[in-house]
């Protein structure tokens, strides 16, 4: 058995150690690569670094635009355009510096001769391209008249441009009687598509630079409307060339439309501004017919038009609709389209609405949205017109309409372009019905769950509102009391009685006194003198027993007569008690007395009872 | 009720000694033709009442089928309906889970609060708000301790038992001298004993009246505002089913204090345990949501 495994150690050591040989040798060969490698690594890597850039060249790629000269020396030329006029003709006093505008101090008022009438002015600026550089140039220019003919002549004067003094060179003016080669005074020509408009409703109008000598044709740059209470869309212009009618004749013309919007009600005046630009279109262009377009260097002349005038008129108050957001024209949408019709609570829907018509949609302020219960609604980033609408609610059955309206000038009338609300179905949000065991010791790690449907309604309740707030209960509450109230008056009344018992006997003997009076009557309507007699005593009795506190059937005609006073038992009165007395007590004798007699006392005995009444 | 016509015997009365005519009174009665008319009145209201209690059932087993179904927007409704003919206990548990089933944690909250306020001794509205308030990180209202006393009971019977309490002791106390008796021991304990479940029954009805103003969000995120108007700004936002204090109330918004805030929130947003309106009793707002 040992030398068996003596054996097998031998032979595994014999395998080991060949092994290690070959690992060895393989080592050595990945060294030399891996050294070989990292020696090779330079110009292997080589090719991964940055490119060599010659000096300046990041300077070069910073700075891509051409810088603004300014610091070449700035020149000035002037002149009238043209320079020879008729009387009263209109002529153009331009002035161009190679300076930016707000450079230039420029003086309020022009000295000239008192003959030459300065009407409105303009100023504007460009850049133009020399090159390598960019250089500005700012142009003034005067509307003149010549009230007389002669020579005329602005002086040369100075202004300051970039806080140098620049000298502005004279120009010269010939006033003719006749000019028979009269030229006009080369100008814009403006056209608006509509005079009469309201605040707020965009109009067309075309600026148009008419061909000039030898029908030349030149574009416009940097045109301009100049006017108060006027909003110019530059962005929706378009530009042509067309033949136009210019003053009876038929020229080709630049024609750039852009779009105006007052913002200023009343009339109002505007012209147009802009430079001949020689053949730079700065946009597409149409052009119609055939034209020349003029080679050579750009000449860069600042031109205006005659003013033109518009009436822009107030937006009506009454019959302004929900949602109006500013749009004039004529609009209509596209059937709205929601994403879908089926959602789940606080999941989004997007309702794209799209919007066509007459009026600017450029500018078309799509209606705000509105405050719902049910929805967050949020509006799409401009110019976009569509809604994100999120359900807060399963209750909501339907979009919510989504107010708009528009102003029509051809109606003058606000029209109803509200969104219709669309049918949806919103799914609520699901809560838990079970939740897993705790272990925070309150419960015995049963897990909490959601209870059974009570199979019956169990205790019910007339109302929630407790009785304390309810009128009935505390008319419920007030009944023992009013009842205690009263046992305890009742019972104060009783101790008073037994403490007064005279007051129970009188009022027992009005009582009876009362009814022994009713008795008494009847006697008499009967003619029942026994009867009468009796009742007349009896009342009698029963007037003076409390006075004795005696039982009104134990007196007799002695204590009636007591009780009248001293006068009285002699007189009438007391002779009538002994009378009804004697004849009360006369039933029981052998002679009576007549009926006649008795019934005849009947007022003399209402008057004693009457007395002792009183003194009841 | 029948009108009892108690007849005097006028017969008999002048035949009868004065100082035995107090005694004098017929106990039978006899029915008039108007009393007919009367009866069938009493019968009217009380087929009526059968009725309503008849379409309560109606709404209730309504409810618990569609429940059944899965139908739980529906369910809602009828057992909305069937709380506002009759609140009951079972009904607004029911109304609970189900509102909880379609996602309303607020309107849940406030049905099972409901639930309890008529039955505090229902378990099921106990652990439905146990399980909803742990399921949604909501805690309970805080109640001062008359209000957690005036929970033992169901509301009404704090006042039954605090008049009942008080008439017993007045009763104890004034009877025996009217009666011309003696007030003996016993019933002098048992006037105190009763004055003191008197006092405590008052207290615990302060607490209900209290808890009358206690109430629940019920729209998820409601905003809580710092003025009383539709574009006032916004305070905090609150959870559906968070509970809060109603202060005071102006147009359509309650100044409400949660645990951590106070401000006007909405009348739709906030749903009272005992609401305003009587005939909206079981007090779901049909517009609750959350």
């Amino acid at each position: 058995m040992k030398s068996q495994m003596e054996n097998i150690q031998h032979s595994t050591f014999n395998t080991e150690r060949q092994n290690f040989i070959e690992a060895r040798v393989l080592g050595h060969w990945v060294l030399n690569v891996l050294l070989s490698l990292m020696l090779a690594a330079p110009f292997l890597l080589r090719a991964q670094a940055p490119p060599q850039l010659p000096p300046g060249g990041l300077a070069q790629l910073q700075v891509a635009q051409p810088a603004v000269d300014v610091t070449t020396p700035v020149t000035a030329t002037a002149a009238f355009d043209p320079p020879v006029v008729g009387a009263g003709e209109k002529t153009f006093y331009r002035v161009t510096v190679d300076a930016t505008e707000s450079s230039i101090q420029w003086p309020d008022k022009i000295t000239a001769p008192p003959e030459l009438k300065f009407g409105p002015d303009a100023r504007g600026q460009l850049t133009q391209f020399l090159g390598d550089k960019f250089r500005p140039l700012t142009s003034f220019i005067y509307e003149v008249r010549a009230t007389a003919t002669g020579h005329f002549a602005v002086t040369n004067f100075t202004v300051d441009v970039y806080g140098k003094p620049v000298e502005i060179p004279a120009a010269d003016l010939d006033v003719v009687a006749e000019n028979p080669n009269s030229q006009p005074a080369r100008q814009l020509v403006l056209e608006t598509s509509a005079t009469n408009v309201f605040l707020g409703e965009p109009f067309h109008v075309s600026v148009m630079l008419p061909a000039g000598t030898n029908n030349e044709i030149e574009a416009l740059r940097e045109i301009q409307i100049n006017g108060d209470g006027l909003m110019t869309d530059k962005t929706a212009s378009r530009q042509s060339i067309e033949a136009v009618n210019v003053n009876g004749q038929l020229k080709p013309a630049f024609i750039c439309e852009m779009v105006v919007t007052p913002i200023a009600a009343g009339p109002l005046k505007f012209s147009a501004q802009g430079f001949t630009a020689g053949r730079e279109f700065t946009a597409p262009i149409a052009i119609r017919g055939q034209v020349t377009i003029p080679g050579g260097p750009t000449k860069y002349v600042l031109l205006v038009s005659d003013a033109v005038g518009i009436n822009a008129r107030p937006l009506p108050v009454e019959g302004e609709l929900p949602g109006f957001t500013g749009a004039i024209g004529t609009f209509f949408y596209d059937p709205p389209q929601l994403s879908t019709n089926r959602l789940r609570v606080g999941e989004p829907a997007h309702l794209k609405i799209v919007f066509h018509g007459k009026g600017d949609l450029t500018r078309l302020t799509p209606p705000d949205p509105p405050r719902s219960p049910d929805w967050q609604i949020i509006a799409d980033n401009p110019p976009d017109t569509g809604y994100t609408l999120i359900p807060l609610t399963d209750e909501a059955r339907q979009t919510p309409a989504i107010p708009f309206s528009y102003f029509d000038p051809a109606t003058a009338k606000y029209v109803d372009l509200t969104i219709p609300p669309l049918p949806v179905t919103v799914v609520g949000e699901g809560l838990p019905v079970q939740l897993p065991a705790t272990d925070d010791g309150s419960d015995s790690g049963v897990p909490l769950k959601l209870s059974a449907l009570a199979t019956v309604p169990g205790k019910t309740a007339g109302s929630l509102k407790p009785l304390q707030l309810r009128g009935w209960f505390v008319g419920v509450q007030l009944a023992p009391a009013i009842g205690f109230v009263a046992l305890w008056r009742w019972d104060r009344r009783r101790r008073f009685l037994e403490a007064h018992p005279e007051i129970v006997r009188r009022r027992q003997a009005r009582r009876a006194l009362r009814r022994e009076k009713r008795k008494l009557q009847k006697a008499v309507a009967d003619g029942d003198a026994a009867a009468f007699v009796q009742h007349a005593a009896e009342a009698m009795r029963i007037a003076v027993a409390p006075r004795d506190a005696a039982n009104p059937r134990a007196l007799v005609c002695a204590d009636v007569l007591a009780q009248l006073g001293s006068a009285d038992q002699n007189n009438r009165a007391g002779e009538t008690v002994r009378k009804i007395f004697a004849a009360a007590d006369a039933q029981f004798a052998a002679s009576a007395q007549t009926q006649a007699d008795c019934l005849a006392l009947k007022s003399d005995v209402e008057a004693v009872l009457t007395e002792l009444e009183a003194k009841l | 009720m029948s009108r009892l016509l108690f007849h005097r015997c006028g017969s008999r009365r002048e035949k009868v000694p004065i100082h035995l005519r107090f005694a004098i009174c017929d106990l039978r009665f006899r029915f008039e033709p108007r009393c007919l008319g009367c009866c069938i009145v009493l019968a009217a209201l009380i087929c009526a009442v059968n009725f309503s209690r008849a379409a309560t059932n109606d709404f209730f087993a309504q409810g618990v089928e569609l429940s059944r179904a899965g139908q739980f927007p529906e369910a809602a409704a009828a057992f909305e309906k069937s709380a506002r003919v009759r609140p009951a206990a079972g009904t607004l548990v029911n109304l609970g889970i189900a509102e909880w089933r379609r996602g309303h944690a607020g309107a849940a909250i406030l049905a099972w609060e409901q639930a309890r306020w008529i039955d505090p001794f229902d378990p099921r509205a106990g652990a439905d708000l146990k399980f909803a308030r742990q399921a949604a990180q909501l805690d309970a209202p805080q109640l001062k301790w008359f209000e957690t006393a005036s929970t033992w009971l169901p509301p009404d019977w704090w006042v039954w038992l605090a008049g009942a309490s008080l008439w017993l002791a007045a009763g104890l106390m004034t009877l025996p001298g009217f009666l011309r008796r003696r007030k003996a021991g016993w019933q002098q304990a048992l006037a105190a004993l009763a004055f003191g479940i008197f006092l405590f029954c008052i207290t615990a009805s302060l607490g209900v009246v209290s808890r009358t103003q206690t109430g629940f969000v019920l729209k998820k995120n409601a905003p809580l505002l710092l003025t009383p108007t539709s574009e006032a700004e916004v305070v905090s936002t609150l959870n559906a089913g968070e509970p809060a204090r109603r202060l005071r109330t102006r147009g359509n918004y309650f100044f409400i204090r949660t645990a951590f805030a106070a401000g006007w929130i909405s009348r739709e947003q906030f749903g009272l345990v005992c609401p305003e309106q009587p005939d909206a009793a079981a007090a779901v707002p049909p517009a609750q949501i959350d």
